[in-house]
């Protein structure tokens, strides 16, 4: 299976954040989307998402040939700062949401299972959400955004303001559930991006293009990003 | 001196100009004309420019005018018997003593002295005197036509008219020097915003003291007022000398400004604290539903506190005056025939009594601050059937939680019309009870409607809708109207039923056709 986006365009007023991007993601892969700030990643997140709506292009899955519309259940979105129903208990929330969900999930486990899952401590499971810690909102987040099985997971900056364990809990997490989806991880940490993904990804003056890695030492793959966002901004 | 004024001056237009403009790209058809760079457009500029500077000249003004008409010459007009001069004068002391310490200038902590003595780091003394100077030079022009137009219509002496804007300025003079006095004393700055305990308590005094004591009868003389003014006035003069001198205005405005700038920035978090405080931690609250109808109930079990126990109370509050008003018949009869009239004309008066108890705005703000604002992340919660589902759910809750108190207010005012002396027509009874309750639901239906349509909040929890603030606006003004109608209960009644019935099921139409793409986070 296949992402791909033909022509994308958004602009802000006259200000034209995505110009024309163009570009194929595949499946079982983690893509690292690179971008200056204000480059327009999470434009990019936010119409995919279609939180937005875009002013041109299009953008499909394709499988076998056939292509088909993306649907609200096929993409999950983890924000940088977790955000999650702070009236709820965390069973709470996710029993709401295997509730309404009930039929588009596949394989469904025990609440406590998917808990286990995410290590959440039991003691935490009954606790309101508004008492969580970030680093526990940002798991049931995460959680509540993969059980769903989404065929695309976007990930828009998740781990900067973690502690490093969970960071690493999450970075297993990543890798363990790359097969059979496409997940696109926005960063400013290059070597995050370097660490966790699979392709590299520039979005530069309103394009996407994908950064060659063929050959070259993480040193010099790194030289090659920056002076790749630079050229682009110097031009 | 004079580069300061110009300096001061320039900054403080160019916020009010920026403000003029921001405000200008929030209003919806007008927000399309202007250019995306209108902040650097010249003639928008210019005629922000303009409106900036009338403002200046109006605010020398107004306030003034507002001030005497409403607090003093207003309400020296209301006391029958006494000496209007003497009446006049005895609360504009008193007035005059409050202002002096709640309305200083020098102690008010206020952005442009933020953008000038901190961010661009002008000399906080010549800053500080220059514009000090010049709000006392604006407090006597404003005052002098006004005190004396007003003080003529009261029959005060022309010459006591003219001391009256010296004698506010020596007090204000006067009190600027013992607030400076104590500064260098305990080096705590004063803010005029945050009074303690004892100068609450001392202005209600001095509130009670000007509008009290001439409903008792006791006004202080006219000679002594004259008196106290000249020597607020004299005492006034050698206290230019300690503002002149006083050498630590940089420490004091660093002290006071940083410390309410930092509540600025803590406001916002003050209003999501709020929120997070109103959800109820006891640990009792279950539910036995599913899906919508779980998380449904829980919200409207966990926010008791902000939902159904203020509606309890109106509820409870409509009873408790309805059986005081049957207790004033039964105690004084002669009160029926005249109420019976009112109410038989009223019912339009309710309109705006309905709007003032509804809970809907209040529902929707905590719908987005505890629930929606972080549920709308998600994708599965932004399905058009989902959406639907749960507005459906969420319209049945509001109605319920307003049509509580509306009953009882319907029922009471049936009750108090019956027991007034009746009517000729017993449908006018119906009609009362359906029409209230017809109201509360159209208020319930309005708010949640333009809340689905609309959704004015953005993932940081600021309102970002002109729309939204319009639609609100309007329907503050046109309940506010609605109380200068006088109507027939039948005709009224009838026709507030209708326009209730046949805008809540445009308003649910709309909502279907175009809630699933406009309920969503404003980008």
């Amino acid at each position: 299976m296949k992402l791909v986006i033909e022509h994308l365009a958004k602009s802000y007023e006259k200000k034209e954040v995505l110009k024309d991007v163009s570009f194929s993601f595949e499946s079982g892969k983690i893509y690292g989307l690179l971008g200056r700030n204000g480059a327009g990643k999470t434009t990019l997140f936010n119409c995919l998402n279609k939180d937005i709506r875009t002013d041109g292009g299009s953008f499909y899955f394709e499988e076998n040939g056939n292509r088909r519309k993306l649907q609200a259940e096929d993409v999950g979105y983890v924000l940088s700062t977790p955000t999650v129903p702070e009236f709820l208990t965390g069973r709470e929330f996710l029993k709401f949401f295997l509730d309404i969900n009930e039929k588009s999930i596949r394989n469904p486990k025990s609440i406590d299972e998917y808990f286990d899952y995410m290590s959440i401590e039991p003691e935490d499971r009954d606790k309101l959400l508004k008492d969580y810690s970030h680093g526990m909102k940002n798991k049931m987040q995460m959680l509540i955004n993969i059980i769903a099985q989404p065929n695309l997971l976007l990930l828009d900056e998740p781990l900067t303001s973690l502690d490093v364990v969970v960071a690493e809990e999450m970075k297993q997490l990543l890798r363990s559930l790359k097969e059979g989806r496409i997940t696109i991880f926005s960063t400013h940490i290059m070597d995050l991006a370097l660490d966790l993904c699979d392709e590299i990804v520039l979005l530069n003056h309103g394009e996407l293009e994908s950064v060659d890695k063929s050959n070259l030492d993480s040193h010099e793959f790194k030289e090659k990003i920056i002076a790749a966002l630079r050229e682009v901004e110097n031009e | 001196m004079n580069k300061t004024l110009r300096i001061s001056f320039s900054l403080k237009n160019t916020y009010r100009v920026n403000g003029i403009l921001y405000s200008l790209k929030q209003i919806p058809l007008v927000k399309k004309l202007l250019p995306q760079k209108l902040y650097g457009v010249r003639g928008l500029k210019i005629f922000a420019n303009i409106l900036s500077g009338l403002w200046e000249l109006v605010s020398v003004f107004l306030g003034k005018l507002l001030y005497l008409t409403l607090m003093v010459a207003g309400m020296a007009m209301l006391y029958d018997g006494l000496p209007r001069e003497a009446v006049f004068l005895h609360i504009l002391l008193f007035l005059s003593v409050i202002g002096a310490f709640m309305n200083t200038f020098l102690f008010n902590p206020t952005k442009d002295k933020y953008y000038a003595m901190i961010l661009l780091r002008m000399n906080a003394r010549d800053y500080t005197l220059v514009n000090y100077g010049y709000s006392l030079a604006k407090l006597i022009v404003g005052f002098l036509p006004f005190a004396i137009w007003f003080g003529f219509r009261c029959g005060v002496s022309l010459w006591t008219c003219l001391l009256i804007p010296f004698f506010v300025t020596g007090l204000k003079l006067l009190m600027a020097a013992w607030t400076l006095r104590d500064y260098e004393k305990t080096k705590r700055a004063t803010n005029e915003n945050k009074l303690g305990k004892f100068l609450w308590i001392t202005v209600f005094v001095l509130l009670a003291a000007a509008y009290g004591l001439p409903a008792a009868k006791i006004v202080i003389p006219a000679p002594a007022v004259q008196t106290v003014m000249a020597l607020g006035f004299l005492a006034g003069l050698p206290c230019i000398l300690k503002v002149l001198h006083f050498s630590h205005y940089s420490e004091m405005y660093r002290e006071l400004l940083a410390q309410s700038m930092n509540d600025m920035d803590q406001a916002k978090a003050v209003i999501q604290n709020q929120s997070k405080q109103s959800i109820s931690a006891d640990t009792g609250i279950t539910s036995r539903r599913r899906g919508f109808e779980y998380l449904n109930e829980l919200f409207i079990k966990r926010h008791q506190k902000v939902l159904w126990k203020s509606t309890k109370r109106q509820a409870a509050v409509c009873a408790i005056l309805t059986c005081g008003v049957l207790l004033a018949f039964y105690l004084a009869p002669e009160f029926k025939t005249h109420t019976n009239e009112l109410l038989m004309s009223f019912l339009p008066y309710f309109v705006f009594i309905m709007y003032a108890i509804n809970r809907g705005t209040g529902f929707t703000r905590v719908l987005f601050m505890n629930c929606d604002h972080s549920l709308l992340t998600y994708s599965f919660y932004k399905q058009p059937d989902m959406v639907l589902k749960l507005f459906r759910i969420r319209l049945r809750e509001i109605v319920k939680v307003n049509l509580l108190p509306a009953l009882v207010l319907g029922c009471g005012l049936a009750v108090i019309l019956w027991a007034s002396g009746g009517t000729d027509n017993p449908f006018d009874y119906l009609v009362v009870v359906v029409s209230i309750a017809c109201m509360s639901v159209f208020f319930s239906v309005h708010y949640l409607t333009i809340y689905y349509l609309l959704q004015p909040y953005n993932a940081g929890t600021e309102m970002k809708s002109g729309m939204y603030q319009i639609i609100l606006s309007v329907t503050y003004v046109v309940c506010f109207c609605m109380m200068q109608v006088r109507m027939d209960i039948m005709i009224f009644g009838v026709l507030c039923i209708a326009f209730c019935v046949i805008y809540s099921v445009i308003a649910c139409i709309l909502v279907y056709r175009f809630a699933p793409k406009t309920f969503r986070l404003r980008q």
